[in-house]
């Protein structure tokens, strides 16, 4: 369950520019960046350390393709919520790695703001308040989870 | 001598026992898993660089304290990100040479009215589908994105409410896309003067497409008539 307060944020990216354009984005959308990390290693010590309400995960990160593996390490051993913000969102596997959902790259900064809102109402109420916004598609078992069955998981 | 002709007839038998049916099927599958592959790579690419992009010209608009710079790079912003919703769209599905532009254009309705914050603008759509070659899907993101940011900017003054209706159909072996409003009328007609107008002037020419605004009393109405032969 989430955090009371704005939620949690761990951005994960090795491209640093997309991630201080990212920071401010978290903000406007009424959410706290607690940490940016760069690697898994560094990740994984972040999320254990702050304990995020929510891991956005890039699958390329400074030591390779290993997005993936942490997302479920993340889930797994954390106990918090990935999701995936990648340019590869056809290659992740089908159960998301224990992910929430994926967004797109290219994302527009419309599309993110609306992302997060609405996670933050699922993560706080353990139900989703509707159809995910467009650019935001939920992983199966989450969808599941926050009530949404067997309606479609993209708007 | 001999040996020679010996080393021939070695070789040609190397070459055929290489070219059996199975291992050309082999190399053939090879070659394709290595040209999606590098498909693949070339997609992921083209999207984070656009993403580095706008991601740029953000920080940089954030920067600026001057608000004609603020507002020239958020344009520039804006028409980036025309271009990324068509690559967040292109080779989504299995054709990778069609795009569908109903789709695009909810996409990017969204992003535009949303983004900007106008709840007092209402939307409504009316799509047929429509295939476009990939390759011209840019241009005509693009076009569409000026008509509906200049709308959004002239239309409604002063915070006043209104509609704006965007319609994409067929018409004939080609098709339209329409932009209606009922805002305040003309006197800023869609292809404005300026660098919008430029480019929807440009554009057009290059997609062989008719711009047309006229005064919709109330608001203005522009439709853009994509003829069969210039979507080839």
């Amino acid at each position: 369950m989430a955090s009371p307060g704005p939620l949690n944020i761990l951005v994960v990216e090795d491209e640093v520019l997309l991630a201080a354009a990212l920071a401010f984005l978290i903000e406007e959308a009424g959410c706290h960046e607690v940490g940016h990390a760069m690697s898994s290693d560094e990740a994984l010590a972040m999320a254990t350390e702050l304990r995020p309400d929510l891991a956005l995960v890039d699958v390329h990160l400074r030591d390779g393709p290993t997005g993936i593996d942490l997302a479920r390490t993340i889930a797994n051993d954390c106990g918090g919520v990935a999701l995936f913000m990648t340019a590869n969102a056809k290659r992740l596997p089908d159960d998301f790695a224990g992910a929430c959902g994926v967004i797109g790259k290219p994302y527009s900064e419309h599309g993110v703001k609306m992302a997060l809102r609405y996670l933050d109402v699922c993560l706080r109420e353990g139900r989703a308040p509707g159809l995910p916004p467009a650019g935001l598609q939920l992983a199966p078992a989450w969808a599941d989870r926050w009530g949404l069955g067997d309606l479609p998981r993209t708007a | 001598m001999q040996d020679d002709t010996q080393g021939r007839n070695e070789t040609v038998l190397l070459v055929a026992a290489q070219d059996t049916p199975d291992t050309r099927t082999r190399d053939l599958a090879n070659a394709l898993e290595q040209k999606s592959a590098l498909l693949h790579e070339v997609d992921h690419r083209v999207k984070n660089n656009l993403q580095l992009i706008t991601s740029l010209l953000r920080l940089q608009a954030r920067r600026s304290r001057d608000p004609a710079v603020q507002k020239a790079l958020t344009g520039a912003q804006e028409r980036i990100n025309a271009v990324a919703t068509v690559h967040r769209r292109l080779y989504r599905g299995e054709d990778v040479e069609l795009f569908d532009v109903a789709a695009f254009v909810e996409d990017l309705v969204a992003d535009v009215i949303g983004g900007s914050g106008r709840r007092d603008v209402r939307i409504r759509l009316s799509l047929e589908p429509v295939d476009l070659p990939a390759a011209r899907a840019a241009p005509l993101a693009l076009l569409i994105n000026e008509l509906l940011v200049n709308t959004l900017h002239h239309a409604f003054p002063g915070g006043r409410a209104g509609l704006i209706i965007v319609a994409v159909r067929r018409e004939g072996a080609g098709f339209a896309v329409e932009i209606a409003d009922n805002g305040v009328g003309s006197g800023t007609p869609a292809a404005a003067p300026g660098f919008g107008g430029t480019i929807v002037s440009l554009l057009c020419g290059q997609l062989g497409a008719r711009c047309e605004t006229t005064d919709a009393q109330p608001g203005v109405r522009t439709v853009i008539r994509f003829p069969a032969s210039g979507l080839s």
